[in-house]
């Protein structure tokens, strides 16, 4: 028979660590969180083994007559909320070095899984900051920078009604790499802005793998090396998707006889 | 100068946005993005491959990164993803695109495979940049240690 305070220990652990994984952690991070918060309420035997899409937790009392508990906890997408995986960091030391009850730690838990990211307004605003100071840096003009900031915008907005539609991670960076591009194809040919490149490098700029290409490497480094290849996939894909987008939309302008460059 | 590295603190800043990254920390994250921007460009203007260049920026971000996390305490993840992400060759994979469909085999096969290259270079410098890390607080706690043992 489980006690009730294991399982208490077990939901809190999972949460935790759920939280984490969802929020774009490595996994090393989350299964050191899983065995620290387990081990600070002294239970001796805990075994955790965690994967983008899944986390496996085992815990044994070890006295000669208590039975083994596990359970697995399956996780289903993720974004990126660092904000999440920073409020968890100083949880789980406060957890593990305070006496903090578990109850009271469920409900810290529920706080911050109710963090929200910041408003939509701002994060437009984000992703136009990106590619417009982007589409600068590659050697663009004044005139670039207001139509990236435009497309960056636009893009992002697409991107935010395609996760909204549970669009897969492929189709989501195709469409919006390919509607940037045309919306910078389309704003040349009207005449405003002078580099093209710099307007198209900036808006796509939003959409790269860099936190799954650092986090993949991470997680390799660490011995992850399920995690790490998946990681390393996903990156791939994303990357090849944004390719795609982007040479599909400038091929297809072409064939319906718009001028490239 | 001023304006390479006033313009990746502020598409960093974008970044931060984006991901969420927590309010006390947006400017030193930006400020580790533009570091690492800055070496690269200074780098590359120097006369060095962008592989190399890559490389030394990522390595000035995961190091201002494992600063700033040891002074603020806070993972140094915050300060790595968005500083990384200016250095991801976004530019080199577009124009392997544009090589693609010019239906330049050469100039795809050379782009594309310098593109790969500068990701790898990520990587590898920040697995390099860590590795070096850990060892290094490992070092320091040993002779730590083995000196308490004489002193006692």
């Amino acid at each position: 028979m489980i006690n009730q305070m294991q399982k208490k220990v077990l939901i809190l652990a999972l949460r935790a660590g759920e939280l984490m994984m969802k929020s774009g952690a490595e996994i090393y991070r989350v299964e050191d969180t899983i065995t620290r918060i387990c081990k600070a309420c002294r239970i001796p035997f805990v075994e955790v083994f965690a994967t983008p899409t899944g986390i496996f937790l085992s815990l044994d009392e070890g006295s000669e007559d208590s039975d083994m508990h596990t359970f697995i906890k399956r996780i289903k997408g993720s974004s990126i909320d660092l904000e999440k995986i920073s409020r968890i960091n100083h949880f789980s030391r406060e957890f593990t070095s305070t006496d903090l009850s578990i109850d009271s730690g469920l409900t810290i838990l529920k706080d911050i899984s109710n963090i929200k990211p910041y408003p939509l307004l701002l994060r437009i605003f984000g992703a136009a900051l990106v590619s417009s100071f982007f589409a600068l840096i590659f050697q663009g003009s004044y005139k670039d920078f207001f139509c990236a900031f435009f497309i960056g915008a636009c893009s992002y907005m697409l991107s935010v009604l395609l996760d909204k539609l549970e669009t897969n991670l492929f189709i989501r960076g195709f469409c919006c790499c390919a509607a940037a591009t045309f919306l910078a194809l389309g704003l040349f040919s009207t005449g405003l802005g002078s580099n093209l490149s710099s307007v198209i490098i900036g808006s796509i700029m939003i959409f790269l793998p860099g936190v799954a290409l650092t986090n993949a490497v991470r997680d390799t480094l660490a011995g992850d090396m399920l995690s790490g290849a998946s990681k390393g996939i996903e990156a791939v894909i994303i990357a090849v998707s944004i390719a795609s987008g982007v040479g599909v939309a400038i091929k297809f302008w072409t064939i319906l006889g718009g001028a490239f460059q | 100068m001023i304006w390479a590295f006033l313009f990746a603190f502020c598409s960093t800043v974008g970044f931060c946005i984006l991901f969420h990254v927590p309010k006390k920390h947006i400017a030193s994250a930006s400020f580790v993005g533009a570091c690492g921007w800055l070496t690269y460009t200074d780098f590359i203007t120097s006369g060095s491959g962008s592989v190399l260049a890559c490389f030394a920026g990522s390595c000035v971000v995961a190091l201002i990164s494992d600063l700033f996390s040891r002074t603020f305490k806070e993972a140094a993840t915050i300060f790595i993803i968005p500083g990384i992400l200016p250095l991801v060759p976004g530019a080199n994979m577009y124009y392997t695109m544009l090589a693609i469909l010019e239906g330049n085999v050469e100039r795809t096969a050379s782009v594309g495979t310098e593109t790969i290259l500068m990701a790898g270079s990520i990587a590898v410098a920040l697995l390099v940049v860590s590795s070096v890390i850990k060892l290094m607080a490992l070092l320091e706690r040993k002779i730590m240690s083995s000196f308490r043992k004489e002193i006692s």
